[in-house]
């Protein structure tokens, strides 16, 4: 029987499924990823979930639940450091085993990355391959391969947000980790208001992290956390191209409390709105508010540059 | 590291937040600037109040009460701010709090000493602000405060351990207040070790009641609610007030203990306790507040105590951890998370039927010997 390997579509999926995903099947273990976000999953998670925990790490508990029996193993990584000097959000430290606790049924297999202490993506991936492939060298293969797929990957998706930003029309971008902009529940229904109103929407994806970096510097120089600093890096890159942008923050998101007030301080001059979301998000409300935002840009662009400042909403 | 002096103009007056008791030392290391210190006013009510109103909604509550001390400094004539550094969104608190209060309209330096706990790097950092500054005169200056801090840790963990007990009201506060009063300006290393002694000898001569199968707590957590009384409504003293032998074991002294070199080893043994509930380390004080409770409840310990700010990641990664060791064990935590919005009342009530529970399991271990503890007090949130 073939090998099975469960991918929670939660958290890091969203940033790293094509190097998952082709890593697998070039070794010949299938792979079985949960259902895009529902509400069971989120209430499942919610259950499972210390009270203050924030929302995604809820969100990606009910993925891993919802994946028992389903696999031999689910992937979990543990990412400490992508780079020396900087640091990765505490929850991707603790994921693993607030994993193993919480729901203590559900064999997880995890890779750890922690590139300050010397310890790489690919050792411990090809770690985790070697448990269903016992060929080293055919493991190897396929995490390069893979990772030049993922790169590849970057590259397009980069391309295209380029492109959407050099076009005429109003142009929003929205700054937030992947794991909240293209999860089902939390980013997509923005995203979709964003587009009914016939706006363009720029996410906050980039695909150098050496660009990411240089430009971040310009907002933060002492930001510590890798994944912060892309979305700095995006929100450089684009400010001068957009019309306005929307900070999308989860409750109580640790790094975006403090990322999301230095950037309404420093970014002046264009029109900028929060919006957090919890588990109990209306959409009402929350479409009422789009729509003034994007009325509000509107409005700012008819009057050409007669309206100066902008702000903040 | 980051100093930025462009906009002091006339005489340096220094400040920078309060933790506990701990300004005394910072004084040492602060008098090296050569300038004025401005100690911020005691934490009031008024400091959370002005913290929380220019800090950014959900950020942890240190956030907030390092703020509110800033501004009440600047009020008070300071021009020089001093931020540390730590493992977790700490780390990133100066740069915030600075672009905060430029907003406010303060015009101020301010010295962000980011990257941790490396003397090297606040050598450089101090020498930027004070160019007579030598590396001998830095290094005794910290011998000194090393000096005192443990001097303050020892006194203060012995006032844990005993003020419950005291046949006396009082008489552990009068010797801990002279003690404080003295320590603060006794700056040579011999002056201090008989301070010390002295004072631990005038401590252990206080008169006391020890009943025989009195409660013991241990109180894990975040480290600066943990160190800063203020923030969590002297808990310890609440505690102490209930017949508790309370004790605590993230100090500064221990954070100097483990920092450096040490610091690798120290967390594979934190691992090590936490087994079988962490595999890993989970960020800052996270994995010591797993493995501290683990280990308490295997020495006998009768309870936990796990403080932390409301939304604090590292801590909320180890209540999983927590939770499930409780369960397992049916040995009790309890969960208290502080935000601007912590009710006094709240806090008593949820601790009077905490020490009532640990006291009515200890009677029935201790009398028909049978081991039924009630389920551990697994609740969240203390608001």
């Amino acid at each position: 029987m073939q090998a099975t390997i469960g991918l929670p579509r939660s958290l890091l999926y969203h940033k790293y499924h094509v190097l998952w995903t082709s890593f697998f099947e070039a070794i010949e273990v299938e792979t079985v990823t949960s259902p895009p976000s529902n509400r069971a999953i989120l209430e499942r998670g919610v259950e499972l979930a210390v009270d203050e925990t924030c929302v995604p790490l809820k969100v990606f508990l009910g993925h891993v639940d919802s994946l028992r029996g389903r696999a031999d193993y689910v992937l979990v990584p543990r990412i400490v450091t992508l780079a020396k000097g900087e640091t990765a959000c505490v929850k991707f430290l603790g994921a693993f085993d607030i994993a193993r606790n919480a729901i203590p049924d559900v064999p997880l297999i995890e890779y750890n990355v922690d590139v300050a202490a010397g310890i790489r993506e690919r050792d411990e991936l090809c770690r985790v391959g070697r448990v269903f492939e016992r060929n080293g060298r055919r493991v190897r293969r396929a995490y390069d391969h893979a990772k030049r797929e993922q790169q590849r990957h970057a590259a397009e998706v980069s391309a295209e947000q380029m492109a959407i930003a050099e076009r005429d029309g109003v142009k929003v971008l929205v700054v937030g980790h992947a794991y909240n902009l293209y999860d089902e529940l939390l980013g997509r229904p923005i995203r979709e208001t964003l587009a009914r109103q016939g706006v363009e929407v720029l996410c906050s994806e980039l695909a150098d992290m050496e660009q990411a970096r240089t430009l971040a510097r310009r907002v933060s120089a002492d930001i510590p956390w890798t994944y912060n600093k892309e979305l700095l890096g995006a929100l450089e890159l684009y400010r001068e191209r957009v019309d306005g942008v929307i900070f999308l923050v989860t409750f109580p998101c640790g790094p975006d409390s403090l990322m999301t007030e230095l950037c309404m301080r420093r970014v002046k001059g264009l029109p900028a709105i929060t919006i957090v979301l919890d588990e109990l998000q209306g959409e009402a409300g929350l479409n009422t508010r789009i729509e003034s935002f994007v009325d509000l840009i509107r409005a700012r662009g008819r009057a050409g540059s007669g309206v100066a400042g902008g702000g903040a909403l | 590291m980051s100093v930025d002096l462009s906009r002091v103009s006339g005489a340096r007056r220094v400040s920078f937040p309060h933790m506990g008791n701990y300004s005394i030392p910072v004084k040492t290391l602060a008098a090296e600037l050569d300038c004025e210190i401005v100690e911020p006013p005691r934490m009031t009510r008024r400091t959370l109040e002005l913290g929380a109103r220019h800090s950014p909604e959900f950020v942890c509550i240190p956030f907030k009460y390092n703020l509110g001390n800033y501004i009440e400094a600047l009020e008070a004539g300071a021009n020089l701010l001093i931020q540390a550094g730590g493992g977790c969104r700490f780390g990133y608190y100066g740069e915030v709090q600075e672009a905060i209060l430029r907003d406010l309209g303060y015009e101020f330096g301010m010295v962000r000493l980011v990257g941790g706990f490396s003397v090297r790097e606040h050598y450089r950092d101090f020498k930027a602000v004070n160019p007579r500054l030598n590396v001998r005169r830095a290094l005794q200056a910290y011998r000194v405060a090393i000096r005192q801090t443990r001097a303050l840790d020892r006194v203060e963990d012995h006032v844990r351990r005993n003020v419950a007990f005291e046949a006396e009201e009082g008489a552990h506060d009068r010797v801990h207040a002279a003690f404080l009063a003295e320590l603060d300006g006794t700056r040579d290393l011999r002056g201090i070790a008989a301070l010390e002694e002295r004072t631990l000898g005038e401590l252990a001569a206080i008169p006391a009641e020890r009943p025989r199968d009195l409660l013991r707590v241990g109180v894990v957590g975040e480290l600066y609610v943990l160190m800063e009384p203020f923030s969590n409504h002297f808990v310890e003293r609440e505690l102490a007030k209930r017949g508790v032998e309370v004790h605590r074991f993230v100090t500064v002294s221990a954070m100097i203990d483990h920092a450096g070199r040490k610091k690798h080893a120290y967390l594979d043994r934190m691992i090590e306790h936490a087994d079988p509930y962490l595999r890993y380390h989970i960020g800052a004080d996270g994995t010591e507040s797993v493995a501290m409770t683990h280990k308490l409840m295997r020495e006998g310990f009768d309870g936990v105590l796990h403080l932390k700010p409301f939304g604090c990641m590292p801590e909320v990664n180890a209540m999983s951890a927590l939770q499930r060791l409780s369960r397992e064990h049916t040995f009790p935590v309890l969960f208290i998370s502080y935000d601007a919005q912590t009710s006094e009342t709240g806090l008593r009530t949820r601790l009077d039927a905490f020490c009532d529970m640990l006291r009515m399991s200890k009677d029935r271990r201790t009398g028909a010997g049978a081991d039924d503890a009630p389920a551990a007090l697994a609740s969240q949130g203390g608001r």
